[in-house]
């Protein structure tokens, strides 16, 4: 529950969230870490395993308690499986991993296969593996946190705000406010953080990976690639159709 | 309650496809009829309505809800199955749910 409002009364009232957003558009992801741990208890980082190690840096410096959860697909990279250890070793911290629907999995499996990702494209096995405990998660939470950057892709997250009321997320009962303190930061600034203060990575990243997600479904890139690109590389490039062009939403605030 | 539904008008003048599924949903499930307004943001006119809503609710894509009921902050759905079953307390499977975060949020499995 947020610490400046009661649900009932729609955490959001309170918790300015557009206000906020333009607030801390420009502060460090520090400061947008300890304003999201100051102002809600029932809240918990989403750690992927890649560079958003340092989220959970930033977030243990703040409070050596904060909860973190990382979603096991089952596919996973060994070296990821390592991390995820690695990281709760060396900040004495749980991570609760989250596993997708037994049943969901082997009906998948049993009627597609292991590999129907690279038939049928990402989105099925993603739903399940991925977005389904994801979604049963999140309900639990009044907020989360996402190592979510612009410069991750340029079509769909050029407008990540570092505070939103997450609209996919959220239901009637439960307004859910998603902060992404990474949003304005480079892949350059996230590296630079990780050598300075010796944040442990995923080893991955030396031999080329960017973006890392389950195995089958992930590749290096190669120099002034983009990470996007490493991933479901034998699907045509998403457009988002159902956009609203952050342009125009961008010009004029209301 | 009050209930605004926000479709879009893309930037070449066509409706967003995604906008016109539902509409075809709502009309099959004779939902159609308990929309009180429907309000176009069109991709060509940031003043337009719809466009104008997107900014005051910060959302980034169509089509949304908007369910207004008196003396509570107004609730936005942008995933057309949660609105009917919250709302309209219609059966939804968790796939259907799932298909659709997916189908409207192209990186969200990108995390």
């Amino acid at each position: 529950m947020s610490k400046l409002a009661g649900r009932e009364d729609m955490t959001v009232i309170a918790f300015d969230v557009n206000h906020l957003a333009e607030e801390y558009d420009q502060k460090k992801p520090s400061e947008i870490i300890k304003l999201a741990l100051d102002s809600f208890e029932n809240l918990a980082i989403s750690f992927s395993g890649a560079d958003d190690v340092v989220l959970v840096d930033m977030a243990v410096r703040i409070n050596p308690d904060v909860n973190v959860f990382s979603l096991d697909t089952g596919r996973l990279h060994t070296e990821t499986y390592r991390l995820l250890e690695q990281v709760r070793e060396h900040y004495n911290i749980q991570i609760e991993v989250l596993f997708p629907d037994t049943a969901a999995v082997q009906e998948l499996v049993k009627e597609k296969g292991l590999y129907s990702f690279y038939k049928d494209g990402h989105k099925e096995c993603c739903g399940i593996r991925k977005v389904g405990p994801l979604r049963r998660k999140l309900a639990t939470l009044d907020a989360w946190i996402t190592g979510q950057r612009k410069d991750q892709s340029p079509d769909t997250r050029a407008a990540v705000p570092v505070i939103e009321i997450d609209g996919t997320f959220s239901t009637s009962d439960n307004r859910l406010i998603k902060f992404n303190p990474l949003s304005n930061w480079t892949s350059n600034q996230i590296w630079q953080y990780i050598r300075k203060n010796d944040v442990p990575f995923n080893e991955l990243h030396k031999r080329g990976f960017i973006s890392i997600g389950c195995e089958p479904c992930t590749r290096p890139v190669l120099p002034n690639q983009h990470e996007r690109e490493g991933r479901w590389w034998w699907e045509e490039a998403t457009t988002k159709e159902c956009g609203l062009h952050p342009g125009n939403l961008d010009k004029k605030s209301v | 309650m009050y209930i605004t539904m926000v479709k879009k008008i893309r930037a070449d003048g066509t409706p967003c496809r995604k906008c016109t599924e539902v509409e075809q949903l709502l009309r099959k499930e004779t939902l159609l009829d308990k929309i009180d307004n429907i309000v176009i943001a069109d991709e060509r006119d940031p003043e337009s309505g719809g466009m104008q809503l997107a900014r005051k609710y910060n959302i980034t894509y169509a089509p949304f809800f908007i369910v207004e009921s008196e003396g509570k902050a107004p609730v936005i759905y942008t995933v057309y199955f949660q609105f009917v079953k919250e709302v309209f307390k219609t059966s939804t499977t968790e796939k259907q749910e799932i298909d659709e975060i997916m189908d409207m949020n192209p990186d969200i499995d990108f995390i």
